[in-house]
């Protein structure tokens, strides 16, 4: 079992190793250029830089495409429901704050069904990182609309839409995140390193990233625009501690896709699994006892 | 009297709980055993309120029938609840001087009470302390004279009750039930209602609910982790491993709503660690995807449903059994999960240990039906004997199994060893989607057979657990009864009642309620001519889900009512009278017209 009781996983186990140490066996059933294929990678070179075991990992999706993630990774993996992956992660991250948790959704996880958790998870504030592949679209479905921005995807299909967007970057930041990053399957170095800063970070980390989809569109095009939509929030010289200049980029998203770190707290606020911690500093009792 | 029921009626500030659980805490230190349900009015703090109790010298098996004596402070209170309290022509109705004479006839009662006495529980209040808050010590004072407990044993409690109170305030308490045990010795009840001294002292006995009962096995059983949304009736269970469970090495997650309550609970379980959470009907309708996700992940979870009126929102504070289609139903695709039931407070220990036995073994989810009557419901309990349970933990792989772990290995019983994360080698990946032995998600009808093959029989062994149910009666019976959660109290004593009249009948109650348990059904039919199926919902539906699953009894019968309307034991007897005469048309109609259902 795990001797390190460290409840951070940026923490003294840590030691580079190679991504290829997380690949697991199965191939991925993505489509041919689906921006999962980066998002896994970015994902396994950020765990590999931050070097945890792969059996000290619990990795846990909702569905979809990028819930199969976990199943290609050589950790744990748990392929769970749609929208309820953030409370099965706090439930194993409570349970086992050893452990190095992290959590992959879809948009429709993150910001539709499961988006009601969110607000909760930043509330709470669990030592866990977030990673939401946002496609603009219900890909595996044919691409109908979605709550996030479908820019990305092109114009098209962006007709018959009624409801206004969901912003996922205005969200987390308007509910208190602490960690709160966008990252684009066309900068992988960027999203590498923003995923491993999420993981280091000591809280609660959200990251969404902008991913093509063969379902949504013309790949080539979501790429194209990508490209030519990105601006990198450090060559904007953004001081990711600013939380109002991060709010007021974040508004902007959609016209520019913004990459790289909006705002990161400073002074990063006690994590709900320390306040359990503090909780268990009582006499302990032994289980016959609960017979009264 | 060896057993008797009282009513307590009353408005905001008549301080009818507080009466009530200072009593059945008497009753407890004096060695009798009682049950004591409380019910509000619409409003849930102040407004009216009913306690009922009944006490006895030996094992109170349910609420019991119309009361002996009913103490009204409030005739709109008392209208509000009359259904709690049905006035009986045995009743004696004290009532409070200044709310005047009781109507004779009307909405009250339709049988005229033994007598309607008027009793100054206000102006003693005002003259003990000058405050109306002394109410609670001066019916105190009365009940302890008019039942015959001892006066030390019941105003003992008070000082307990009020541990911050001043020395003078305590007095004034302490003089108001004087003075209401004065008046009760001046003016005695027109009926005797003293309880018989008890032949024998009794041992350290405890005033529990089902909900904390149910709490304290989950903790006894090693659970350590714990998340719930708040939901009546089932919250006090929730509060207390709140309380509780960081003193036992466990962890607690109040979550925002009941699925991620399952969820959380579930991702704890996957993580290795005994889990539980705590739900009632609307928040159980939510949780069902993470029951039908345990079941395909094979992860143990257990589930505390505490039924009450459905559906929606329903009846929030009322009790039924309407909830078991709901519970070994409702998630989508194939799935067999066990659900066991619990019969009264007491009771509630051992099935939930059992749960988290079976969940453990059998890597499953198990819901625990409780209902609003067991799980809020006051009970006198006796000490519990920790070396009458095995604990079970689920099977882990072994040092050789993890050098190369197939997470759902084929196995003769079905289960496979499951290791968490941490485990080194046992690394695998869990997943709603359906997947081979390995863990490998897969489209394959053979592989899906297999495994749904795998997941189903595995429980098969526990319907040969007789010793989760309870079987009384003359085994050749030709007439029976099946009974379950707290109405099996109900039917368990109309059918000693019966025996004791010398009436052939047996009765079987399942503490397993899923899978059907055939043999150990079709064993109890096999005398039977005529069998009913008591139970509380519209529809009976133990009994319908009997007959899904079972060769049922010629005349085989559902005996059944919705929300919130008591079943008497003597209603019971009634039935297994007319159980007892030959078929005839007039047997539906009989049973019919006593339980005005159907």
């Amino acid at each position: 079992m795990i001797s390190t009781d460290s409840e951070h996983r940026g923490g003294a186990k840590s030691g580079h190793c190679p991504a290829r140490a997380y690949r697991g066996e199965l191939k991925p059933t993505w489509c041919a250029g689906c921006g999962d294929f980066g998002v896994m990678t970015a994902l396994f070179r950020a765990v590999g830089a931050v070097g945890r075991p792969a059996h000290e990992i619990a990795f846990v999706s909702g569905i979809g495409c990028s819930g199969q993630i976990p199943g290609y990774s050589a950790a744990y993996g748990f392929n769970s429901l749609q929208g309820r992956a953030l409370p099965i992660a706090q439930g194993i991250k409570i349970a086992r704050p050893e452990l190095l948790v992290l959590v992959v959704g879809g948009d429709g996880d993150g910001a539709s069904i499961g988006g009601g958790y969110l607000p909760h998870a930043i509330r709470r504030n669990p030592d866990l990182t977030y990673l939401v592949v946002d496609s603009g679209g219900n890909g595996k479905t044919d691409g109908q609309f979605a709550a996030t921005d479908p820019s990305a995807r092109g114009g098209e299909l962006q007709r018959g839409a009624l409801e206004a967007l969901e912003n996922p970057i205005l969200f987390a930041l308007t509910y208190g995140a602490n960690f709160v990053a966008q990252g684009l399957t066309a900068d992988l170095d960027g999203l590498s390193k923003m995923i491993e800063d999420g993981i280091r970070y000591p809280g609660f980390a959200f990251i969404n990233v902008k991913s093509p989809c063969l379902g949504c569109g013309d790949l080539e095009m979501q790429v194209l625009l990508q490209k030519a939509k990105m601006r990198k929030l450090s060559s904007m010289g953004h001081d990711s501690s600013d939380l109002e200049r991060a709010i007021k980029i974040a508004r902007e998203d959609g016209d520019s896709l913004h990459a790289g770190v909006f705002y990161r707290n400073p002074n990063p606020p006690a994590t709900f699994g320390s306040k359990v911690k503090e909780l268990k500093q009582r006499p302990a009792k032994a289980a016959a006892e609960a017979v009264g | 009297m060896q057993g008797l029921v009282i009513g307590l009626v009353g408005a905001e500030g008549d301080g009818i709980r507080a009466t009530g659980q200072s009593l059945i805490g008497a009753l407890a230190r004096e060695g009798y055993f009682g049950l004591l349900s409380t019910r509000n009015g619409a409003r849930p703090i102040g407004g009216e309120s009913s306690c009922r109790l009944r006490a006895a010298t030996t094992a109170v098996l349910n609420p019991g029938g119309a009361p002996d004596l009913v103490l009204v402070h409030n005739w709109d209170a008392y209208r509000s609840l009359a259904g709690e309290l049905p006035i009986a022509a045995g009743t004696v109705v004290i009532h409070e001087e200044r709310a005047g004479n009781p109507p004779a006839t009307g909405p009250f009662w339709e049988v005229k009470p033994a007598a309607a006495v008027p009793a100054p529980f206000e102006e003693l209040a005002e003259k003990s302390s000058g405050v109306q808050d002394a109410k609670v010590e001066i019916v105190l004072g009365m009940l302890s004279v008019w039942l015959g407990l001892s006066a030390k044993r019941v105003s003992g409690g008070i000082a307990s009750r009020f541990p911050g109170l001043g020395a003078a305030a305590l007095k004034g308490k302490q003089r108001a039930f004087s003075l209401g045990a004065t008046y009760a010795e001046n003016n005695p009840l027109p009926r005797d209602l003293k309880l018989d001294p008890l032949a024998a002292p009794a041992g350290d006995r405890r005033v529990a609910d089902g909900n904390e009962m149910c709490a304290r096995a989950a903790l006894f059983s090693g659970c350590k982790f714990f998340s719930g949304h708040p939901i009546t009736p089932a919250t006090e269970a929730m509060l207390y491993l709140q309380r509780e469970i960081g003193s036992y090495g466990g962890s607690f997650l109040e979550a925002e709503d009941a699925t991620a309550g399952a969820a959380a609970a579930l991702g704890a379980s996957y993580a290795g660690i005994k889990s539980m959470t705590a739900t009632s009907g609307p928040g159980f309708s939510l949780q069902t995807e993470v029951l039908g996700l345990a079941s395909v992940a094979e992860l143990p979870l257990v589930c505390l449903n505490v039924q009450r009126g459905g559906p929606a929102t329903g009846m929030p504070t009322r009790q039924e059994q309407a909830d078991l289609f709901a519970a070994a139903f409702s998630s989508h695709g194939d799935t067999v999960r066990p659900i066991l039931a619990p019969t009264n407070a007491a009771d509630s220990f051992d099935v939930t240990v059992e749960a988290f036995n079976i969940a453990e073994h059998y890597q499953t989810p198990v819901v625990v039906l409780s209902d609003q009557e067991i799980a809020q419901t006051k009970a006198i309990i006796e000490p519990i004997d920790p070396d009458r349970f095995d604990v079970v933990d689920r099977l882990e792989p072994t040092r050789a199994e993890l050098k190369d772990y197939v997470r759902f290995e084929a196995s003769e019983s079905g289960i496979s060893p499951i290791s968490h994360p941490g485990v080194k080698g046992g690394n695998y990946l869990a997943a709603g989607f359906e997947h081979d032995e390995r863990g490998t998600p897969t489209l394959n009808g053979e592989i899906h057979a297999r495994m749904n093959r795998k997941r189903l029989s595995k429980l098969d062994p526990l319907k040969g657990r007789r010793d989760l149910f309870v079987s009384e009666g003359d085994p050749d019976a030709q007439i029976g009864l099946i009974s379950w959660g707290n109405v099996a109290g109900i039917a368990l004593e109309a059918a000693r009642t019966a025996l004791s009249q010398g009436i052939k009948v047996k009765i079987l109650v399942p503490r397993l309620l899923y899978p059907v348990a055939d043999e150990v059904y079709a064993d109890f039919f096999k005398s039977l001519r005529r069998c009913v199926v008591v139970e509380q919902s519209h529809q009976g539906q133990l009994h319908k889900i009997l007959r899904m699953w079972m060769s049922v009894p010629r005349e085989f019968t559902s005996v059944s009512k919705s929300a919130s309307n008591r079943i008497s034991p003597l209603e019971i007897v009634q039935l297994i009278r007319a159980m007892e005469q030959p078929a005839n048309d007039s047997f539906k109609s009989h049973y019919c017209d006593l339980l005005n259902v159907l």
